[in-house]
Formats: C-alpha cells, sequence, structure tokens
C-alpha cells in the first residue's frame, strides 16, 4: 500500500458512501410536506406527542377538503428531545433535505429560540405553536420576519390571572402569599410576572416566603416544609406535569393543601388524569377545557380528539390545530407558499376557531396571536373538573401588555 | 511531515466535495462534526495519551461557546479576534480548574472534574442576566466576515469549520507526537517510573489539561457558530459523556479514533432520527453491539487485526 | 441569596426543628435510593451507571402490581425481587465482560442500557408521567413530633431505610458472606482458586444492589411521579451520595446522605436558587481535602 493511500483510508470512504446515502436530497413529490419538531421523548414528551396527535388530526381534516393549493400535505415529525443545538440541525435538515416547505415548530421555549434562528437563515415560513415565552415575538431583535407564533403568551395569562386571583384574594381576605417555582427560566420569569401585576391589582398582596425546586426535582420535602411553616394564606405555584404530581401527592401527605389555598394556572387532563387525589378548590386556569368556552364547537373537538388517541386533548393540542387553520386560510390568500408571501398574509389574519374567547383568534402585527379563551376556575373532582370559569378581559390584557413592553423597551 | 500531507489531502477532499454535489445536510453534518471531532480528541489528550480521565470536559466546550457568542453578540470585535478570546478564556479556566483538580489521583480526578463541570452548568443556569439561564443566547450571533468567508452563506461556512477543524487536529497531532506527547503516555503507563526520570507529574498534567481545555474551547467556537448562539446543553455533563463515547467508539489508542467516534455518533444520530423515534432504543442496541463485540474502539480494533498496515 | 431568612430560621426552634425533620426526611430517602449504588461500587468496584434505570424500573412495576393487585406490600416486594433478577441478568450478559476494562467501558455499557430502557419503559407505559397514588393505609394525616411534622409514611420510609443500613453494613463487616464479597473485590483470583465461586458471589451482589435500587423506586413511587427518563437525576443524586461518603462505605453513605439532606433543608431558606450549587460545591470540598470521602479507605 502506498504512503498516502492507507487500508484506513479505503475503509473511511467505503463507510462515508454507505453513510452518504442518506444525505442525497429525496425527489420533490406532489406532496407537500410539512416538518413538525418536538420534544417526543423523556419527562415533557407529552408536549410533543399532544401537538402530534393534534396535527394528525389536521391533516386528515385539510386533506379530506383539498389539501394546500391542491396538494395532499403530509406531516414529517422529528424528535429534538428539546435540545436547542438537535432542534437547530433538524429544522435545516427538515427544510435542506427532505423538502418541507412549511414548518410547524412545535418545540418548548428553549429549542424554538434555536429554530427561530433557523427560520431567519433559511426564510421559510414557520409558526412556533408550543413556545410561551414573550420575547420570541415580543423583544424586536428576536422576531423574524417569516416566524409567527400561534399560542397563549406568558404575558397574556400574568395579566388574566393576576387579574381573577386579585379578584379571588380580595374576596377571600387572603394577602399572605408564597410563591413555587421551577428555578428555569419560564419558573423565575413567569413568577416575576404574575407578581408584578398582581401587586398592580392588589397593593396589599405580601409576598411571605418563595421557593425555587429545580426542574424534575424528585423530592419536594424540604420545600413543602419551608412553605408550611411560613404560614401563608395562599400558594401561587407554577409546577406543571410531573413535577407538579409529585408536589401534589407529597404535599398531601403534609396536609399542605387543608393549610393553604392553592393557585396555579396549570391542571390540565392530563395532571387531572394523573392525579388521583387531587385536592378540590384549586384556582386553575383552563390550559384547555372542552366546556371553556361553553360552545358546542368545542366540546365536539374535544370529544373527537379523545375518541381518536383515547387521551384528552392538551393546550398544545389546541394550539397547533388552530396554527393549521391560520396556515391554511394565509395560503388560500396568498395562493403562495413562499415565505414572504405567507408572512404578509398571515399579518393582521384573523380566523374562526372554537378556541378564541369570541370564536375568533387574531394574528396581530408582532406576530403573536391574541383573544384565544383564557379562563380561571376551581378544581373538582368530577367532570368537567374546573368548574366556575370566569374569562378573562382581552381589553385589560392588552391594556397592561402595552405597558409591560414599554418597560421591557420593545416598544 | 506525513501528517502535514495526510492533512494537506483530506481538507481538499472535504473541500471538493461541494463543488460536486450540494448537499445541506452533510455540509450540517461536517460543520458539527468539525465541532465534535476538536472536542474529543482534546479529551483523549487527557484520557488516551495522559491517562487523565475527565468526566467534565464538557465544561470547556461550553465555556468557549458562551464566551464566544458573548463576546460576538456585546461587542463589535470581529470574528477571529472573538475566537481567539473564547479560546484564551477557555484555556485560562482550564489552568485555573486544572490547578484544583490534576493532583488527584484518577478515580478521584474524574469526580472532581465532573462536580466542577456540575457547578459550571449551574451557575450558567443561575447566571440569567448574564448567559440568558436555560434558554441560551438568544437573537443569534452576527454572521460577519472573516478572511473573505461570508459564514452566513451554508457553504463558507462549512469550508471555514472544515479548515478550522484539520488545523486544530493538526495542532493536537503535533502536540501529541512531541516529546512532551511521549512524556504524557510515559505518565500513563509508569507514573513512577516518569517521575525517577525527573518530571514534574503534576505539572505535565496540567500542561496537558490546560491544552485539551483550550482545544475544547476552540471546538465550542464552532458549535456557537453552527447554532448561532450558545445553549447550556453545551456545557452539560452528558455532553462530556458524548466525548467520551466518541473517544470510546473510535478507538483510545488512536488518535483519528476520536474523530471517527463522533462520526459515528453523528452519523448514528442523523439517521436514527429519521427512521424511528425510538432512537435511544436504537442507538443503544449499536452502543453495546461496538462494545461487546468489538470491546474496544474501531481504529483500535482495526490497527489490532490488520497490524502494521495502519499507523 | 436570603442570609436574613436563613438567621431567621436558625434562632427560631420551630423552624429548626422542622427543616432538621425535613432534613432527616430528605437524607433517609436519599440514602434509601443510594445504598445499592454504594453497595455495589463498594463491593465489585464497578460504577453503576445504570442504577437510576433500576430505580426507574422498580417504580414502574410497583405502580402496575398496584393496578393488578391493589396491595402495596406486594407492589414493594414484586419490584425488589424484579429488580434483583434483572440486576443478576445484567451482571452476567454484560457487566462481567468489562471487568478488567477502563471504567469507560464499564460506563459505555450502562450508558447503552440506560438509553434501552428509557426507551422500552416509553412504549410499555406510553411517554406521559403516571402517578401511582398513596396506599390507602398511609392516607392519614402527619403527626407532629417535638414540633416537627412527619407524615407517617415517611415514618416507614426512614425505618426500612435505617434497617438496610444496619443490615448492610453488619453483612459486609461481619458476616462470612460479606468478608468473602470483599476479599473476592479485592483479589478474585486468590478468592477463586480458595474454592469459592466468584461468579456467583458477583451475581449475588449485583442482585442485592439492584433489588434494592428497586425497593427505592417502588417505595417512594406513592409521593413521585413516573416518567422515562426519570433516572437521570437518581443517578446524579446517588452518586454524589456515594463519592461523599465515600465509595463503598454504607456508613459514609448514611452520613453523607444526611449532610446532604440538612444541606438543602436550610439551604432552600438560606439559597434558594443556589442550593444544587452549595451541593456540588461541598463535593468538590470533600474531593480536595479527603478524596476518598468521609469514610471511604484510601485506594
Amino acid at each position: 500500500m502506498s504512503r498516502f493511500i492507507t487500508r484506513r483510508k479505503i475503509l473511511a470512504g467505503g463507510a462515508a458512501s454507505l453513510l452518504a446515502a442518506p444525505w442525497v436530497a429525496r425527489a420533490q413529490a406532489n406532496t407537500l410536506r410539512i416538518g413538525m419538531q418536538s420534544i417526543l421523548s423523556g419527562p415533557i414528551a407529552l408536549l410533543g406527542t399532544s401537538s402530534r396527535n393534534s396535527l394528525m388530526m389536521e391533516q386528515d381534516r385539510i386533506n379530506a377538503s383539498g389539501g394546500f393549493l391542491g396538494r395532499q400535505i403530509e406531516f414529517v415529525f422529528r424528535d429534538s428531545k428539546g435540545q436547542p443545538q438537535e432542534a437547530a440541525r433538524i429544522a435545516r435538515e427538515l427544510v435542506n433535505t427532505t423538502g418541507c416547505e412549511l414548518l410547524v415548530d412545535a418545540e418548548a421555549s428553549s429549542a424554538s429560540f434555536a429554530v427561530q434562528e433557523v427560520v431567519r437563515d433559511l426564510g421559510i415560513a414557520c409558526i412556533h405553536t408550543n413556545s410561551e415565552t414573550s420575547s420570541l415575538t415580543a423583544d424586536p431583535k428576536i422576531r423574524a420576519p417569516t416566524a409567527f407564533r400561534v399560542a397563549r403568551q406568558g404575558v397574556h395569562d400574568a395579566v388574566a390571572g393576576s387579574i381573577y386571583l386579585a379578584a379571588f384574594a380580595n374576596d377571600k381576605k387572603l394577602n399572605k402569599w408564597a410563591t413555587c417555582s421551577p428555578d428555569y427560566a419560564y419558573g423565575r420569569d413567569t413568577t416575576a410576572q404574575y407578581l408584578q401585576f398582581f401587586k398592580q391589582f392588589k397593593p396589599d398582596v405580601e409576598v411571605i416566603t418563595d421557593a425555587w425546586p429545580k426542574l424534575g426535582q424528585p423530592d419536594f420535602t424540604e420545600v413543602i416544609t419551608k412553605l408550611i411553616q411560613a404560614k401563608p394564606q395562599a400558594l401561587f405555584t407554577l409546577l406543571y406535569a410531573g413535577d407538579l404530581s409529585a408536589f401534589v401527592n407529597q404535599g398531601n401527605i403534609y396536609a399542605l393543601f387543608s393549610q393553604m389555598t392553592v393557585a396555579t394556572p396549570n391542571v390540565d387532563y392530563p395532571v387531572l388524569a394523573a392525579i388521583k387525589n387531587l385536592p378540590v378548590g384549586i384556582q386553575s386556569a383552563t390550559r384547555y377545557l372542552e366546556t371553556f368556552p361553553d360552545t358546542p364547537a368545542n366540546k365536539e373537538w374535544g370529544q373527537a380528539y379523545l375518541k381518536k388517541w383515547n387521551e384528552r386533548p392538551t393546550n398544545w393540542s389546541w394550539q397547533n390545530a388552530v396554527a393549521m387553520k391560520f396556515y391554511e386560510e394565509a395560503i388560500k390568500k396568498a395562493n403562495s407558499l413562499d415565505g414572504k408571501a405567507l408572512a404578509a398574509a398571515l399579518t393582521g389574519m384573523k380566523i374562526k376557531t372554537p378556541f378564541g374567547a369570541d370564536g375568533t383568534i387574531t394574528m396581530r402585527d408582532d406576530h403573536t396571536t391574541i383573544g384565544y379563551a383564557i379562563g380561571w376556575g376551581q378544581t373538582t373532582t368530577k367532570e368537567p373538573f374546573i368548574v366556575d370559569v370566569k374569562a378573562a378581559d382581552w381589553g385589560k390584557i392588552l391594556e397592561f401588555e402595552t405597558e409591560w413592553k414599554k418597560q421591557q423597551k420593545y416598544i | 511531515m506525513r501528517e502535514i500531507a495526510i492533512a494537506a489531502i483530506s481538507l481538499i477532499v472535504v473541500l471538493a466535495i461541494p463543488l460536486l454535489h450540494r448537499s445541506p445536510a452533510f455540509e450540517d453534518f461536517v460543520i458539527r462534526l468539525s465541532a465534535m471531532a476538536l472536542f474529543a480528541t482534546s479529551l483523549n489528550l487527557l484520557v488516551g495519551n495522559t491517562g487523565m480521565v475527565s468526566f467534565g470536559h464538557g465544561m470547556f466546550y461550553g465555556l468557549g461557546a458562551y464566551a464566544f457568542a458573548l463576546t460576538m453578540q456585546m461587542t463589535d470585535l470581529s470574528l477571529p479576534v472573538a475566537a481567539a478570546l473564547a479560546v484564551l478564556v477557555t484555556a485560562f479556566a482550564a489552568l485555573c480548574v486544572g490547578a484544583i483538580c490534576v493532583r488527584l489521583s484518577t478515580d478521584y480526578f474524574a469526580f472532581i472534574t465532573l462536580a466542577v463541570q456540575m457547578l459550571f452548568y449551574s451557575v450558567i443556569i443561575s447566571w440569567q442576566s448574564l448567559t440568558g439561564g436555560d434558554q441560551g443566547l438568544r437573537g443569534g450571533i452576527p454572521r460577519r466576515e472573516i478572511f473573505g468567508f461570508e459564514l452566513a452563506s451554508q457553504l463558507h461556512m462549512y469550508q471555514f469549520c472544515a479548515i478550522m477543524a484539520v488545523l486544530g487536529l493538526l495542532a493536537l497531532r503535533h502536540i501529541s507526537a512531541s516529546p512532551f506527547g511521549q512524556t504524557l503516555r510515559m505518565i500513563r503507563d509508569n507514573e513512577n517510573r516518569a517521575s525517577f526520570l525527573g518530571i514534574v507529574l503534576w505539572r505535565a498534567r496540567l500542561w496537558a489539561f490546560t491544552i485539551a481545555g483550550a482545544f475544547a474551547g476552540l471546538g465550542g467556537v464552532l458549535a456557537a457558530l453552527f447554532v448561532s448562539g450558545a445553549y447550556p446543553e453545551l456545557a452539560d455533563w452528558p455532553n462530556s459523556g458524548q466525548a467520551i463515547f466518541a473517544v470510546m467508539l473510535g478507538g483510545i489508542n488512536s488518535f483519528l479514533g476520536p474523530v471517527l467516534g463522533a462520526a459515528i455518533l453523528l452519523a448514528l444520530n442523523d439517521v436514527v432520527t429519521r427512521i424511528t423515534e425510538y432512537q435511544g432504543l436504537v442507538l443503544g442496541i449499536v452502543i453495546l453491539a461496538f462494545a461487546l463485540g468489538l470491546r474496544r474502539g474501531v481504529l483500535d480494533f482495526l490497527r489490532l487485526a490488520w497490524p502494521g498496515r495502519i499507523r | 441569596m436570603d442570609l436574613s431568612a436563613l438567621g431567621a430560621c436558625l434562632t427560631t426552634s420551630a423552624c429548626v426543628v422542622t427543616q432538621t425533620t425535613s432534613g432527616l426526611i430528605v437524607g433517609m430517602l436519599l440514602f434509601l435510593v443510594a445504598a445499592g449504588l454504594t453497595l455495589i461500587f463498594g463491593v465489585l468496584k464497578v460504577v453503576n451507571f445504570a442504577h437510576g434505570t433500576f430505580y426507574m424500573l422498580g417504580g414502574y412495576v410497583a405502580y402496575s402490581t398496584l393496578g393488578a393487585t391493589d396491595s402495596y406490600t406486594l407492589s414493594v416486594l414484586s419490584a425488589a425481587l424484579a429488580m434483583a433478577l434483572f440486576g443478576v441478568l445484567f451482571e452476567r450478559a454484560l457487566i462481567s465482560r468489562v471487568y478488567g476494562s477502563n471504567v469507560l467501558m464499564q460506563l459505555l455499557i450502562c450508558y447503552a442500557v440506560v438509553l434501552i430502557f428509557d426507551d422500552l419503559v416509553k412504549i410499555v407505559w406510553g411517554p406521559e408521567f403516571h402517578a401511582m397514588g398513596m396506599p390507602v393505609a398511609f392516607q392519614v394525616p402527619p403527626l407532629f413530633i417535638a414540633g416537627g411534622v412527619v407524615p407517617p409514611f415517611y415514618l416507614v420510609l426512614i425505618g426500612i431505610a435505617a434497617l438496610i443500613a444496619i443490615v448492610l453494613s453488619l453483612a459486609l463487616s461481619m458476616t462470612r458472606f460479606g468478608k468473602t464479597v470483599r476479599a473476592a473485590a479485592i483479589n478474585p483470583q486468590m478468592v477463586s482458586a480458595l474454592g469459592v465461586n466468584t461468579t456467583l458471589l458477583f451475581a449475588i451482589v449485583f442482585a442485592i444492589g439492584g433489588g434494592l435500587a428497586g425497593l427505592a423506586g417502588a417505595l417512594a413511587a406513592p409521593v413521585r411521579s413516573l416518567s422515562p427518563g426519570m433516572g437521570f437525576s437518581i443517578l446524579i443524586e446517588s452518586f454524589i451520595v456515594t463519592v461523599i461518603g465515600g465509595m463503598g462505605s454504607i456508613a459514609g453513605a448514611l452520613v453523607a446522605a444526611l449532610m446532604i439532606g440538612m444541606v438543602r433543608g436550610f439551604g432552600t431558606i438560606g439559597f434558594p436558587k443556589f442550593t444544587d450549587g452549595l451541593i456540588y460545591i461541598m463535593m468538590i470540598a470533600i474531593l480536595l481535602l479527603r478524596p476518598q470521602g468521609l469514610f471511604g479507605r484510601r485506594a
């Protein structure tokens, strides 16, 4: 063998050509491929799987009525495991190699920012469906021309929740509060947002202690005892999914719930289904509730989902459904799949949907949706699980959101 | 000289491929491989060459990424300057960490590097105002020009990363083949003998640790360029694990072992993600096959199978 | 950082008692979970990086058994037995092939097992989280002991953890089996030459270690969430306990676990956002001052 052409090189060459096969781009068929990436494994897998379920239902519906621009649509699903660099790679692969012409980014917050940069680079139309962090669209430095968000926004929930909780606290004379939220960006920033507005609506509220368990922390004991001895009248918590379930179970054996009222935006069907001894009277937002808005259309969709997937829809499910509705209307209007054209069509668009507070949801100029149904009520052990739901006042939400944006120097 | 020739030829081959056929996925792969190859090979300077098993090497990869991304976002420094700064910062950090850790013997060295990495990660997550916390640095890295490369173009990014990787690997090879590298291997094989010969053990180890950290930082710079930002996952210990696996899969006793291992891991990831959502299952089975079947890294296995033919 | 709150707590007896008690609970639970890892390392010098997987599977087996039989005792026993069996299989099929190798090879194999079973669990039980729920027997109000709040369920868990600590320490140091096992770890050829079946010995140790992890998973399941990938945080916790306590020392693991529990108990008041940072600093300090851990033997 010559000096330079070693056996190692030949082997490497052979292996490379074998492995090259997947990278040669596939030929374009007439199917319209739509890329969807999300977290499909790990503790928050439900985020991705419930999004995917909803998108499959949309795929059937849209294809039954002719598809987009006469082409049948087909979703390509990928699991990024929530890792930002993997999310970036997948977004590029979906567009560059798999030939997807539209993106549905169902990632949670951190990875959605990574995808945003890819979308900025590639100029393809993308709708983020699960990221609730406001800065994704509110911050002009982060906003991208062809990227939109069809999802609830942290600041909207914070205003709506604070208004409800301030009224509730005034009614029940609950002035001493404690907070317990997961120690990462969502937990910290959103708790700060809630408290900021809470203090505006109820100036005499006093936060006597706060606890910051780690996300995914198995054992909340020291946090629970800390809370109990501070003796607050009410507890606000942003724990969710498995963490909320563990916290409730551990709190139960300390009789935490008989010592303070609990308020959280995060009691949704999966939590309700999993926790067997959920205490009643928890004040919670409706992430997705079949009975709110109390319309036949909403109930019908919820029932159809339940029938098809044998589990109830989540917040992420309806967000993805609405995203597809936006794409449907925008593609009709622009008669094109081009990023810029769709962006122009989507901006300012208003669609009819069962998940809108008044039957409609609007895509604002800053590429995020408003007008979706937000409600707060309290939990019971039987259907519909959350009762006495009060709808949020969107006028107030928008007013305070604008103020908040000015504070953050976004406008 | 032979190394330089091999490097030159590899570089020419790699740079020639896009001229024949553009494949964005392949180019993405090479860009990511450049970062990971530097990361894994720098780790092997410690593991394979010096016998120092570091579980926390990812902290330097992550530090390089963050230092670079922060410099690019907060200042107007040009890209090469920002990159050099990031590598220097990482080298300095490696020096400090190493000064604390290298005196410990093998097992404990592994644990303390892991503990330092976990502390570092915890600081990244907590110092939200600087690092963006768990969401990382958002808003992208301004894609500036460097030596005529327009990094906004994928082709130029590909070329830039390939060149940086080859140069970096060449430098590491030079260090590994130098008398200093021989010293490290002597320490790995018999540290008592080495110290009887007058070698100051801790100093050699500290040099190795610092150099390894610096090159990991360079890998981090490339990683930051790819994702146009920096994320805590780059500095988390599962990422250190990825480097370790790349070294083990490719061959701990071969210089190019880690590069091959990194290529295998990345390729597996890409291929498996396309086929199934049960990536862990497939990856786990493949790793078991390698570990139980070959019992050593691929290149080590090939060398033993065909001794004398492969350097 | 909230040093004033910490100061206020340390000067209030109610707070000191309550947080000390919760620190004790947290610590004993940590020990319960870490015991299996410590045992296997202490005896076999193998770091079982798949420890979290045993814990996770133990929890899931208990969950399913409870669903099928409505008996918590049966759930716990079946989980422990299932994981003991799994431990034997794991040792025989995989670990035994890499006994002499680089610790990194062992790490690689354990990692592969973790990946495989995280996905298998996802396939069998689904990706969403499950909650086992508290068995009816323990759905009772908490007790008030010396001013501290103690749920009866945790009292039982603490009791079991303490029992395990005592039994394991005594077994390893006093019984003939324990001595044989420790000798075999140091010099397997010699022990084998003396007529002891070291293969069986090592398998038994893995069975016990795995069984302990599964037991811990089952015992903790009523108050924790089950999800694929839950083993990860457990592994880190257990690893820290073992390193601080001293690889292979049961007493060391116990003391380390209690120390960590106390740091968490009071750290959550004084340093609510940096409690885990404190623990890493503690780990680094121990490794610098006494690398073999609190009760470990110098290698």
